[in-house]
């Protein structure tokens, strides 16, 4: 199920409960084998939540690809072993302030759907251009295959939310 | 039951999957767990064994959870399904596709229970149903309804709401008013036809207007005139009508 991808009225973006409760299930799933796995989880999922819950602010780019960063761990740690990241360094950001979840939110909504639709590992990199991120998505396993590519303005619910 | 549940859970996040069996082999209720990461593999599973209950993750690639409910309603002699979910809204499709229960992950000790109960009812009701002379009136003898799903007056669509939650519905011309711990909502049902659906539930007309959750009900006060008011769990009162008095008395001592 999908949750609405509709900004709210101060232009930032909804976190996914989905996202959230399937986490929480995976850090169950390692107190027994893994306690410091499952708490790794869970305090990650608290630095998620605390990036996006705070009140209403601007964060910078650099703040907001941590919080990607994150994102993506959260992922790996409910698909172990499915998902390879390739980030951008923070140098080559274009700098600009933007809502939190402003990059995290079209970039989860990509992976999940992704990670719904086809089984097997996919290979997430993120890359700097101009004063946009490129997403790309593809199947490392099977090299011929089309990818997937979206491009992250930055800086746009920001522009929404000022006129 | 001689012996405990064979349970499939299926799901494609695998450390949801591994919580969930972890969860079901510690369960008293639960014989034998089988896991499956897709719906393709719990068909494998399925053609090659009995199983009483699969416990099935929603969205899922390739086949979806739903898609295989729906598959599985075609069976013989099907296994009950018991829908896990990341998201709650997902809980009103597995109402129409008949499920037994749903939980939202990750999943509370007793709320797993209290499936697995519903599980062995359902079970317990099919067998019954199988050795009775006739064997067709299964239906009846499975558990009756314990959601019902309502407008959701927040951004449309449908909320289910558990009978249990549920303290009473008051007639309101064609639909019903219900009265729920989680708030009020419209259905779009006569009084009479839920005095029917909810009756084996624990619910009572008391009053041409008002169909009430017995289990919410505290105190039967009897007035002057010879009619009564039920006082529930949160102080309302209900009226309840005099032809009724006697009636409501005998089964709240019962």
């Amino acid at each position: 199920m999908q949750d609405p991808i509709q900004g709210r009225a101060d232009g930032s973006s909804p976190v996914s409960v989905h996202f959230v409760n399937n986490v929480l299930a995976a850090a169950a799933s390692y107190i027994e084998e893994e306690p410091d796995t499952a708490r790794d989880v869970l305090a990650e999922l608290g630095a998620f939540l605390s990036h996006r819950l705070r009140g209403p602010r601007m964060v910078t780019t650099a703040e907001e690809l941590e919080h990607v960063g994150v994102y993506l761990r959260l992922e790996q740690a409910r698909f172990p072993g499915r998902l390879e990241v390739e980030l951008p360094a923070a140098r080559d950001l274009p700098q600009a302030r933007i809502q939190p979840g402003e990059v995290q939110a079209p970039l989860s909504q990509a992976i999940e759907r992704w990670l719904r639709q086809k089984p097997g590992r996919v290979r997430v990199a993120l890359r700097a251009r101009g004063d946009a991120l490129d997403l790309q998505l593809d199947r490392p396993d099977e090299p011929g295959q089309a990818g997937e590519r979206l491009r992250i303005a930055l800086g746009v619910a920001t522009a929404r939310s000022t006129t | 039951m001689s012996s405990g549940l064979a349970i499939l859970a299926v799901d494609d996040e695998p450390r949801a999957l591994t919580d969930i069996k972890r969860l079901l082999e510690t369960s008293a209720s639960v014989e034998r767990v089988a896991t499956a990461t897709s719906a393709k593999e719990a068909l494998v599973y399925l053609s090659g064994g009995r199983y009483d209950a699969l416990f099935l993750d929603v969205a899922m690639p390739e086949i979806e959870g739903m898609a295989l409910a729906r598959l599985l309603r075609r069976f013989a002699d099907p296994p009950a399904v018991v829908f896990l979910t990341g998201h709650p809204d997902a809980a009103v499709e597995a109402f129409e596709v008949q499920a037994l229960d749903f939980l939202v992950k990750p999943v509370t000790r007793e709320r797993l229970e209290s499936a697995l109960t519903r599980v062995e009812q359902h079970v317990r009701g099919a067998e019954a149903a199988k050795s009775a002379p006739g064997g067709e009136g299964a239906e009846a003898m499975v558990t009756g309804p314990d959601v019902v799903a309502v407008d959701n007056p927040k951004g449309g669509g449908k909320r289910l709401v558990r009978l249990e939650t549920i303290s009473f519905a008051q007639a309101n011309g064609d639909y019903a008013r219900i009265v729920c711990d989680d708030g009020r909502f419209l259905l779009r049902t006569p009084l009479s036809q839920l005095e029917k659906d909810w009756g084996p539930s624990g619910f009572a007309r008391v009053h041409r207007a008002y169909l009430v959750n017995l289990k919410h009900a505290v105190e039967l006060r009897a007035q002057l005139n010879g009619t009564a008011v039920l006082i529930m769990r949160d102080d309302t009162e209900i009226p309840v009508a005099r032809r009724n008095v006697a009636a409501l008395r005998r089964r709240l001592h019962a």
